[in-house]
């Protein structure tokens, strides 16, 4: 077995070898292992994220006059095109359309819009407003859908939202997190 | 072969090899009859590299470990697949098979009366579900910031008149922070 010997021991004093105990440390390291391996989650589940925006109480100090920033309304009612719309307000600052097509991925049935995510990935590089590392506030994407529109593209088209990515800092470190924060249209 | 005894066991467990033929006394046969010239019966276990296997197990499994356990889904739903996600998070579980509505599991309201009314609305039991749990966590957790965060367990094929409806009965009820629970899709993520 495994053992220190650093001399000594001679002349009634306490030995100074000692043996390390290897079996029980190994019977230890396969128990960790097995409890370890019983107990791990080998799920690939995520989550995307949607923003509801409820307006808080009203704050007594709150400034009346709250400058309106650009929104990219994202208009997925149509069959044949998304409708992308920068607007500040109620003002339409521009119009891009971009044609539908849906792109299978896989054998489950999953869908992506790799032509909406690039457009929306041209459109935040020309007009997003949020862009600094250290700026906590994120461009808004606002999203209109049919009623009848199945969850599965609704999912498609929030993840071509999310696909422009900034830096984001915060306690000291940076990461890539996405552009846009997504919510749905009420109407 | 070694005639050195095994440190950890003496008696009545003997090193192992041939036993047969001993009595013989003729050194060739001795000899042949104890596997001389042949490969040792004896063979050494290598602890150490085996010890360090064990640990890079440990060391790997101890990283990945989920402290959140596994993630209830349920089997009647099929989850779309998504490339941009994040994490999953500890919140709670707002479930949508066929036309149930479910919360941790519990029931919480039909989607049937928002698909006949065919129009946005707030679904009550679920509403006042989700708000007796935000003021129980309130009460459990005073002065600290509610994180409104909820997860949507939602079936691909449900339509979005019915996703709209529960993010906003949700938000209302005090979870502005809406999840939708996906797959990974390709190995992407955060």
């Amino acid at each position: 077995m495994a053992g220190i010997d650093v001399g000594g021991g001679h002349g009634g004093k306490r030995a100074l070898n000692h043996e390390i105990p290897l079996i029980p440390f190994i019977d230890f390291l396969l128990c960790l292992v097995a409890f370890l391996l019983v107990t791990a989650v080998w799920s690939q589940m995520a989550r995307i994220n949607a923003d509801a925006r409820v307006p808080g109480p009203p704050k007594p100090e709150q400034p009346e006059d709250i400058k309106k920033e650009k929104q990219l309304h994202v208009e997925m009612r149509g069959e044949q095109k998304f409708q992308l719309v920068w607007k500040e307000g109620n003002t339409v600052i521009n119009t891009i359309d971009v044609e539908r097509k849906k792109v299978p991925v896989g054998d489950g049935g999953d869908i992506t819009y790799p032509d909406l995510a690039k457009k929306i990935g041209e459109e935040w590089n020309a007009n997003g407003s949020h862009r600094a590392a250290t700026d906590n506030k994120f461009d808004q994407a606002v999203l209109h859908t049919d009623n009848s529109t199945p969850f599965q593209e609704v999912i498609a088209v929030i993840d071509s939202i999310y696909s422009p990515k900034r830096d984001w800092s915060m306690g000291g470190k940076t990461e890539k997190v996405p552009a846009f924060n997504v919510t749905f249209a009420v109407n | 072969m070694s005639e050195k005894p095994l440190n950890r066991f003496h008696q009545p467990i003997s090193v192992p090899g041939r036993r047969l033929l001993h009595h013989i006394p003729l050194r060739f046969v001795r000899r042949k009859v104890s596997g001389g010239g042949q490969r040792a019966v004896n063979a050494e276990i290598p602890l150490i590299p085996f010890i360090d296997f064990l640990l890079c197990i440990v060391l790997f499994l101890l990283a990945s470990f989920s402290a959140t356990g596994e993630l209830p889904i349920d089997k009647n739903v099929k989850l779309p697949n998504a490339e941009n996600v994040i994490d999953m998070t500890e919140a709670p579980m707002v479930a949508i098979t066929g036309t149930q509505i479910l919360v941790d599991g519990t029931p919480a309201g039909s989607t049937r009366v928002v698909e006949e009314a065919n129009r946005l609305q707030r679904v009550e039991e679920l509403f006042n579900i989700l708000k007796n749990k935000r003021e129980l966590w309130k009460q459990l957790n005073p002065g600290k910031d509610f994180p409104g965060v909820v997860i949507l367990q939602v079936d691909r094929k449900v339509p979005a008149l019915v996703v709209k409806s529960v993010f906003q009965t949700a938000a209302y009820a005090g979870f502005p922070n809406v999840s939708f629970m996906v797959g990974r899709l390709g190995g992407g993520g955060e």
